[in-house]
């Protein structure tokens, strides 16, 4: 695929270091959703990061391996994610220690019901300032149908749907990517305005032994979240669900992801807190196309 | 350190679930992955968050290492690095003056070691580096070795944030084409 001197440049500056936060989001949002770029941005990475072998080395403490170990105890297991609740902060929190997560893991057993409300609330708020953050500089290769068909190929096991292999779209085509607080994109969320129906692809999530991703719509609008059905069981998941609902909540919702027991919730609704969440997002054409 | 094929074995294991290869892992290449988000971060607790983070991510991501693309350390060093760019974007800028020890360029101490044992992929790099101007090669290792922002280079070379943009997007430019990705 042909790029404009924009993309490579941003593509370089991201190897580089020197984009801001939100640019390196778009950067890292189009690497997620567009393999082409993604290799763009791999080549000139790994033809710099041999600048690396003249840095020296400086040994981690002891005690680093060990909260490592930890994590991978936890690792997007069900411990609540505890997002923080001022998400106008102009500095990214803290993230919490493996210790602390630990502790909340410990805690969430007895954690009380209005403290999982606030903390679904808390999440609408902190997608929304991520949405905010993400702009729409790199429109047009989420639309690009040669990803899709790439996606489905090395996985034959998908589990639903008829996938249409969306001709060049002259709808608006919505993006979020679903990601842990601070982190990379988890998930890939793309719906197609035309027919609603939505694609999620997973990018960066661990596999769950023994549990499910569950996706849900959650908006001011409707009260409860809702469920969008269970996804990441492959990379790629189709499904037209979304149709039942006013364009303008499909729109301006949240979604998020949560770990539940394999399968899905029991009771259609979610067990535990979001791990992943964004908000969507309208794709643009990029300006050179 | 274990050798590069030594690496790729371990990075197989460790994308089929093996902790004992994981550990392994860790041990050859912890100290090089702390040198370098230390030095971006210059504070050790975030490189603690980080470096744990990156291992995090490098045992998820084992499975999507190629040995065809990258050597084993550079991946991993990527890996790191960026997360460490990531954190110190999103805390915001801090001023270098508060930051003294800030104010060398990142290639005044290499690792003497390493320096020996230059690889023909670094040389080639600091060949394409060392065709930009003097200043411009300074603004580029400053950007990639310590993890300047453009305001910080802006304020270092007494310039415009516009102008280091355009210097910094020009030199990357230059270097594409001299590595004859362009």
């Amino acid at each position: 695929m042909a790029y404009s001197e924009d993309h490579i440049a941003l593509a370089a500056e991201y190897v580089l270091g020197t984009l801001d936060a939100t640019e390196r989001a778009q950067a890292e949002v189009m690497m997620a959703a567009d393999a082409d770029f993604k290799a763009l941005v791999e080549v000139l990475d790994q033809k710099f990061a041999v600048l690396n072998q003249m840095v020296g080395s400086v040994e981690p403490r002891d005690e680093i391996w060990e909260k490592i170990r930890a994590a991978f105890g936890l690792a997007g297991a069900q411990q609540p994610l505890v997002l923080p609740c001022d998400s106008s902060a102009p500095v990214a929190p803290e993230a919490p220690t493996v210790a602390a997560a630990e502790k909340s893991a410990d805690a969430s057993n007895v954690v009380a019901l209005s403290q999982e409300t606030r903390r679904w609330r808390s999440v609408a708020r902190v997608a929304s300032a991520l949405a905010a953050a993400l702009l729409v500089l790199f429109g047009i290769q989420l639309a690009q149908p040669d990803w899709l068909p790439e996606s489905l190929r090395p996985k034959p096991r998908v589990k639903i749907v008829q996938v249409q292999a969306p001709a060049a779209p002259s709808h608006a085509q919505y993006v979020a990517a679903l990601r842990k607080d601070g982190g990379g994109p988890a998930f890939i969320l793309t719906v197609d305005a035309s027919t609603w129906d939505f694609t999620v692809r997973k990018i960066d999530a661990p596999p769950e032994q023994g549990k499910s991703y569950e996706l849900w719509l959650i908006s001011d609008k409707l009260g409860a979240p809702r469920s969008l059905g269970v996804v990441g069981e492959s990379d790629f998941t189709a499904r037209p669900v979304l149709a039942s609902y006013d364009p303008g909540i499909v729109k301006d919702a949240t979604y998020a992801v949560t770990v539940e027991p394999q399968g899905g919730a029991p009771n259609g609704k979610p067990t535990s807190a979001p791990v992943y969440t964004g908000k969507l997002i309208e794709t643009v054409p990029a300006p050179s196309r | 350190m274990l050798t590069p094929p030594e690496l790729v074995w371990l990075i197989a294991a460790v994308a089929k679930g093996d902790e004992a290869a994981f550990e392994r892992l860790y041990a050859a290449t912890r100290a090089k992955l702390f040198g370098v988000v230390l030095r971006i971060l210059r504070r050790q607790d975030l490189a603690e968050e980080v470096i744990q983070e990156a291992y995090v991510r490098i045992w998820n991501n084992a499975g999507q290492f190629n040995p065809g693309v990258s050597s084993p350390i550079t991946w991993m060093t990527s890996i790191a690095r960026n997360r460490a760019i990531d954190v110190i974007r999103k805390r915001g800028e801090v001023s270098i003056e508060e930051e003294p020890t800030a104010m060398d360029v990142a290639a005044d101490n290499p690792d003497p070691l390493a320096r020996r044992e230059m690889t023909e992929e670094l040389k080639r790099l600091l060949e394409c580096v060392g065709r930009l101007e003097p200043d411009r090669q300074k603004l580029v290792l400053l950007a990639y070795y310590n993890g300047w922002s453009r305001e910080q280079l802006a304020e270092k070379f007494s310039a415009p944030v516009n102008t280091v943009k355009t210097w910094l997007r020009r030199s990357m430019m230059d270097i594409r084409e001299c590595l004859g990705l362009a």
